[in-house]
């Protein structure tokens, strides 16, 4: 027979809620700065500069074409052999995350920048607009627009690979569950209550942009 | 103002346009007419080099843009352009959509800014649509509202490529008719059209177009009453 025993892990349940903020720290600030570099990794991508396409296409490749939990243990574990810097846990993962998810957000927003017709290239440039102003206040805001959709999808995968932190010791969510669990010899319990977290936390992140792309929809 | 010497352009191994030389003046309507693919569109987009010619001259007010070193944005600044698909911001109310480049590109302050769009969008007769965002604008208002983008740089010419051709057949009117009104002010008007009506009537000028050859360049009652070449009088027998 199953038993159940919440009752014993209750106790713990504030410790692994501290987790929430712990995982959502790693996201949000990823999520940003992975937004800001695929920001300019995208630019780079439809630049007619053959260079920093390569480039940005080639980072592309490597960040995308490798494990995220290599890139993690890498940047944790080599970055003190090479370079002689002790990362920390917490830098260590929105440095990987950051380079990891800015080059799927670059992606994102590449093909939001070619979905944005062509007519509105031409018509800036022949109001006599620079390549750069038209960037960023005529292409961009409608790519961005554009590719919300999958840049929600961006979103929800990192609150999820946000898990690896834990591999190199950093107190998130699932951290904090297998820790009460280690304790607490009880594996369902507190797995289940971290499952719950991270469902909830995804469902407010799906609603939020449903509100959002509404809003745009309207205006 | 515009001077064309034997443009040349290639899509790929295609030749669209097989040498073409002219002249617009100040202040002239120029209509651009021929079949389709016959290269009309293709020279117009060439005028403001979204379209570079893979060879020739363009020269704008004589400074010739297609020779480097040139400020490509200042020349398109002086020479507006209109599209077949309106190509307004669609993230941009009306009047926004008129006012950026006079801010950003001439340094309008935007109080005058403003008020240059608002008398504009009056003229077109958008006065009550400058909080509108595009999506929201018939086919017809759209057109108007692109011509009033076009005037708020305040242009010495205007492209017009096919400025009605997207347009419900009765809205085509209202924007032949803003067209109308510029005509003859002074601005130098390049209007590529199917429109022949309005070409005869508005038109001081009229450049045949065929198989990438600028075949007939005659004034608007000539070309109308009496074409001078056999390829004319058969695309006129057979549009009229």
């Amino acid at each position: 027979m199953i038993l159940l025993d919440f009752e014993r892990i209750w106790p713990s349940v504030p410790y692994i809620l501290e987790g929430v903020q712990v995982t959502l720290a790693y996201t949000a600030v990823s999520l940003c700065l992975g937004f800001v570099w695929g920001m300019l990794l995208a630019l780079c991508k439809v630049s007619s500069v053959n260079f920093l396409k390569w480039c940005a296409g080639f980072y592309t490749s490597v960040f995308r074409g490798t494990p995220l939990l290599l890139q993690l243990t890498l940047i944790y574990y080599a970055t003190p052999q090479l370079t002689g810097y002790t990362i920390s846990i917490w830098e260590a993962g929105i440095l990987t995350f950051t380079l990891n998810s800015g080059a799927y957000v670059s992606e994102h927003i590449r093909a939001g920048i070619n979905a944005v017709d062509k007519g509105q290239m031409e018509a800036a440039l022949s109001l006599g607009i620079s390549y750069s102003l038209i960037m960023k206040d005529i292409i961009l805001p409608q790519a961005i627009r554009n590719s919300l959709p999958s840049l929600v999808n961006e979103a929800i995968d990192l609150i999820k690979e946000s898990t690896l932190i834990s591999v190199i010791g950093g107190a998130d969510i699932l951290r904090r569950a297998n820790i009460v669990a280690s304790e607490k010899y009880l594996y369902f319990e507190p797995l289940i209550v971290a499952g719950a977290l991270y469902y909830v936390l995804i469902m407010i992140l799906t609603f939020a942009a449903q509100l959002l792309e509404k809003k745009l929809k309207t205006t | 103002m515009i001077r064309l010497e034997k443009i040349h352009k290639f899509f790929g191994d295609h030749e669209v346009l097989k040498g073409i030389s002219g002249h617009v003046a100040q202040g002239e309507v120029l209509a651009i007419i021929g079949p389709s693919g016959s290269g009309k569109s293709t020279l117009l987009r060439a005028i403001n080099l979204l379209e570079v010619p893979t060879s020739g001259k363009v020269c704008i007010d004589g400074v010739c843009i297609t020779e480097g070193r040139v400020d490509i944005g200042k020349i398109r600044s002086k020479v507006g352009m209109v599209f077949q698909q309106f190509n307004l911001f669609p993230h941009m109310t009306t009047l926004e959509n008129i006012i950026y480049a006079p801010i950003k590109v001439k340094k309008l302050p935007r109080k005058k800014a403003v008020a240059l769009g608002k008398s504009l969008l009056a003229k077109v007769g958008l006065k009550n649509k400058a909080n509108t965002y595009p999506p929201h604008l018939s086919g017809g208002q759209k057109q108007r509202a692109a011509i009033a983008r076009a005037l708020a740089m305040e242009p010495e010419a205007i492209l017009f490529d096919e400025p009605t051709s997207a347009l419900d057949p009765e809205v085509v009117k209202e924007v032949l008719n803003v067209m109308k009104e510029l005509a003859h002010t002074g601005i130098t008007m390049v209007i590529v059209t199917h429109e022949m009506g309005f070409a005869r009537e508005v038109a001081d000028r009229v450049w045949f177009l065929d198989e990438g050859h600028l075949v007939e360049d005659s004034a608007s009652q000539t070309f109308f009453k009496s074409p001078q070449t056999k390829r004319a009088r058969e695309f006129l027998e057979k549009v009229l």
